[in-house]
């Protein structure tokens, strides 16, 4: 085995330090070393989507992510997106519709509708498209939907 | 925004659903102790062989490897299962089935523990095996278990047959075949045993945590006060976290107990797939008539379910599967023969619907098949058939009160489906069709069950106002939770924020048997009002002599207690507040159980459930014949609910049910070969995504009151049972052919409209 080695990057925009071996997966890294549980693991071969983190604002599968190629980029997880008490609006828009039910898929759905709307994919094919990888068995997306509706429409609003 | 909401029948937020967008839920994953110990399974790879030896030597001197055992160092008897225990936790001799438990593992770290199960040896003699339910009934074929591989017969005997039989002017033969389908819950099985030397907590992601108390008893051959289960957030379930956690939990607690430290048992996803229970596999057959103004004569049906290789729950699934054999349609004359079959494959247990959706498909297809037949169409011919107050004699004989609300529910099906105008497509799906299916739905156990339809309730007023409430059913995602919150406020008159519902814990309510048969909130909720009954016992004189009433006159409504003329009244937790000051007793408990039924197990008729849902779903598909590809554009969903406790879940069951139940239709397929999966994963296993979904209405009908707390019936399985049958018959309407085989991969629809394909041989 080789050793280990220290990456720095900034995690929910704090920059942290690890010393992380070479096979080490980042939802490992994320959910082990730095205490994070909120990012979960459904199948571990990047088919499910519930480890989906963001990565320089990209979604990404985070079991199928070295935790070693991430020096010195930047990962947002669920634990991120809230301001203090302030909810992401995503976040208040999922509780409004009822897009959360058992949960467990709920914060890789989040991650990946945040970056749908900070990337500004309106066009509801797409965004069907986009959020295949988010695998639920509970709700059937359409509340999911309709959250990521609402909180494209509050978001905007609050830009204006 | 939630205080200008009326809680009952509104949206307000789900009580659970700010911690599990914040991450801060933790499930038995996110859950770990000091000097815990991770567990895995030594598993045999084949179905059917005799043990001769297991060899440990290379595993236990692995590095970390705390603890290995095999069937000896249970303390206790080796066998679980919740009706029959034919299941031993660690194989003894006999291996079954593919995932059989040969020796199991604790170690320091998952990896270390798995790696030390992997060096684990069997030497095995192989057996014959049998892999086919109806070959399995044969006589001469391997034995699973005993003497026989039929495990159990159902049957409905009800009105004259001979002369219907054969003068039917209308009669139409077909054999269905239905396929078994996985869970899928997001969650894979988990739990945490903490042991305490003679006694012992199991944290378990699960439906049932008295199920699993009485097994980890059992094992440990401890009392069952020892054992303490509670039921940690559970990340979906859907009848797959009702019996086979015990399995797990068994292990887990196995492995705690022998090396007196905490042990956690998570399975990886393809180990879940690959081993837990699953959806029965059907053989339907059908024989049935009409007369030629479209009126059913008879109806003969004989279904067989692989129940794989031990019993489980199949004899109250083929229970229900039996009394649900013809749909909610009159049927003067009807045979039903629903026989278990034991073989080699993977043992099959609870999923949404408990073998009604199976029955379902086929009755349902058999529905459209008279209708063509006959030159009527699908929706008149169901008209015609329908139950109705006056006509309200069930499968079993069961007389419906009125209002019976089929026809209700079809009619408005219908026009919210002729409402949905199809998109510009792929022009390759070409062809379009419509399919409408009904289901008719017992909410809580079957009268054979009928011994666990109870629950508990604890209801705990807070010197602040504010209540604590646990039931004995638990919340997997479907919103337990939430509708008790919402049924405990509105019998208190106070607002759902101050009710917090915590989940089971099998040392702080009774045994309140399994959450299934679409009864969490029926049951609990009605066992809380009875709870706050008692409550408002001690509660109502105190508030009577605050307001200088008769305690009968009290009120409760708005966050107050009120004298019934609406002259004074005194906000809730002032009462609360004084009750705390004169130490009166504030914490109540309930009780519910279902009433007594009359039902004959050998004529099958009688009263098998209490109260019943019905469900109309009518789906518009769009087909690609020649990639045999199926899109569903469009569900309409109409729901005979009694009462709508919290709107946007009980829409959410609806949408997810239509969404689970198109993923068994289309392309959920369990390929099996000779008891083992050969697509343990999602990319082999393709569950719906995002980019699948169709569009969904959904109507509740709310005309028809039920037994549950303020009328509410049940709507988790009646959500999914209708989709998978409407689906087929619009998939065979759009192609004009009969489809007897789901799921409805594209290889079985490019057959069905091209029989000479010579791309698919050795389909079956
Ligand atoms: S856990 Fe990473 S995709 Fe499923
Ligand atoms: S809410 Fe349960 S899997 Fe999505």
């Amino acid at each position: 085995m080789s050793e280990s080695s220290s990456i720095t990057f900034r995690l929910n925009g704090r920059t942290r330090t690890f010393n992380v071996p070479p096979g080490r997966r980042l939802l490992d890294l994320i959910r082990e070393e730095a205490g994070m549980t909120g990012t979960k693991e459904g199948c571990g071969a990047g088919e499910c989507g519930a480890c989906t983190v963001l990565l320089d604002g990209r979604p990404v599968p985070s079991c199928l992510i070295f935790a070693v190629s991430c020096d010195g980029q930047e990962i947002t997880t669920i634990e991120g997106l809230a301001t203090g008490a302030v909810l992401h609006p995503i976040q208040e828009a999922m509780i409004h519709t009822g897009g959360v039910q058992c949960g467990f898929c709920t914060p890789g759905v989040v991650m990946t509708s945040v970056a749908l709307l900070e990337h500004s994919v309106t066009d509801p094919d797409e965004r069907k498209r986009r959020l295949a990888g988010n695998l639920c068995r509970c709700t059937g997306y359409v509340k999911i939907f309709d959250a990521i509706e609402k909180a494209e429409q509050s978001s905007g609003e609050d830009h204006v | 925004m939630s205080e200008s909401q009326p809680p009952l029948g509104g949206s307000h937020k789900r009580l659970d659903a700010e911690a599990k967008i914040t991450g801060q839920t933790r499930y038995v994953g996110d859950l770990s102790l000091p000097g815990m110990l991770h567990a895995a399974v030594a598993m045999s790879t084949t179905a059917s062989a005799r043990v001769r030896s297991i060899d440990l030597s290379a595993a236990q001197d692995m590095p970390e490897v705390e603890a290995i055992l095999t069937a000896k160092d249970i303390p206790g008897t080796n066998l679980i299962g919740v009706i029959f225990p034919d299941q031993p936790l660690l194989v003894e001799d006999r291996i079954r089935m593919v995932g059989d438990r040969l020796a199991l593992v604790a170690a320091r770290t998952p990896e270390a523990a798995w790696r030390a199960a992997g060096a684990i040896r069997s030497n095995v003699e192989p057996l014959p095996g049998v892999f086919d339910p109806i070959a399995a009934l044969d006589d001469g074929s391997p034995l699973v278990h005993g003497t026989s591989n039929l495990l159990h017969t159902y049957r409905v005997i009800r009105g004259e047959h001979e002369e219907t039989s054969s003068e039917a002017p209308v009669i139409v033969e077909a054999e269905y075949h239905i396929g078994g389908q996985e869970h899928a819950y997001l969650e894979p099985q988990a739990c945490l045993a903490i042991p305490e030397r003679d006694r012992i907590t199991v944290v378990a992601s699960c439906q049932c945590p008295f199920y699993i108390q009485r097994a980890v008893a059992r094992i440990l051959a401890l009392p069952l006060a020892a054992i303490r289960i509670e039921q940690a957030p559970t990340g979906g379930a859907f009848g797959g976290k009702e019996d086979y956690p015990s399995e797990p939990a068994a292990c887990a607690a196995l492995l705690a107990h022998h090396t007196g430290r905490p042990v956690r048992f998570l399975y990886h996803r393809e180990l879940d797939l690959q081993v837990t229970t699953k959806r029965h596999a059907m053989v339907v057959r059908h024989r049935w008539g009409a007369d030629s103004d479209g009126r059913l004569l008879f109806a003969e049906v004989d279904a067989v379910l692989d129940a794989g290789a031990y019993a489980g729950l199949s004899t109250v699934v083929a229970e229900r599967a039996n009394v649900s054999a013809i749909g909610p349609y009159d049927v003067p004359v009807v045979r039903v023969e629903t026989r278990i079959a034991l073989t080699n494959n993977l043992f099959a247990g609870a999923y949404r619907g408990f073998g009604a959706p199976q029955v379902s498909v086929a009755a349902e297809a058999t529905m459209d098949r008279l209708a063509r037949k006959l030159n009527i169409d699908p929706v008149e011919f169901r008209r015609r058939n329908l139950l109705t107050n006056r006509k309200a004699k069930t499968c079993t004989g069961q007389v419906l009160p009125a209002p019976v609300l089929a026809e209700a529910c079809l009619e408005r099906a219908v026009e919210a489906s002729q409402l949905f105008v199809a998109g510009d497509r792929n022009p390759s799906f070409r062809k379009r069709g419509t399919g409408v299916a009904m289901c008719l739905y017992g909410i809580n156990l079957h009268r054979g069950g009928q011994f666990l339809d109870r629950s508990s309730a604890v209801v705990i007023l807070q010197p602040d106002g504010s209540v604590i409430v646990r039931v004995g059913l638990t919340e997997m995602g479907q919103g337990n939770l939430t509708a008790i919150q919402t049924v405990t406020a509105a019998a208190l008159g106070i607002d759902p924020e101050q009710v917090q519902v915590w989940q089971p814990d099998t040392t702080t309510v009774a045994d309140s048997g399994p959450t299934v048969a679409s009864r969490g909130l029926h049951t609990s909720g009605r066992a809380v009002l009875d709870a706050i009954r008692h409550l408002r016992e001690r509660l109502d004189p105190v508030a009577a002599d605050l307001l200088g009433c008769d305690p009968r006159a009290v009120e409760l409504a708005g966050n107050e207690a009120r004298v019934a003329d609406g002259k004074s009244s005194i906000p809730f937790p002032k009462v609360a507040e004084e009750m705390a000051a004169r130490r009166i007793e504030s914490i109540s408990t309930g009780w519910y159980r279902s009433e007594p039924r009359e039902f004959d197990e050998e004529t099958g008729l009688g009263n098998p459930y209490s109260s019943y849902a019905i469900a109309c779903h009518v789906a518009k598909v769009a087909v690609d014949p020649d990639l045999g590809l199926v899109r569903v554009e469009h569900v309409a969903a109409a729901h005979d609910v009694g009462r709508v406790i919290h709107r946007s879940a009980a829409e959410g069951q609806v949408e997810g049910g239509i969404v689970q139940a198109m993923g068994w239709a289309l392309t959920e397929e369990l390929k099996l070969d000779k008891g083992r999966l050969l697509n343990p994963g999602f990319t082999d296993y393709l569950i719906p995504t995002s980019d699948d979904v169709p569009e969904i209405s959904v109507t509740f009908l709310e005309d028809a009151p039920g037994r549950g707390p303020f009328g509410a019936k049940g709507l988790g399985e009646p959500s999914f049972i209708p989709a998978a049958a409407a689906i087929r018959n619009a998939v065979c309407d759009a192609l004009e052919v009969e489809i007897d085989r789901l799921p409805l991969t594209p290889p079985t629809v490019v057959l069905a409209t091209d029989p000479e394909q010579p791309f698919l041989h050795g389909l079956p």
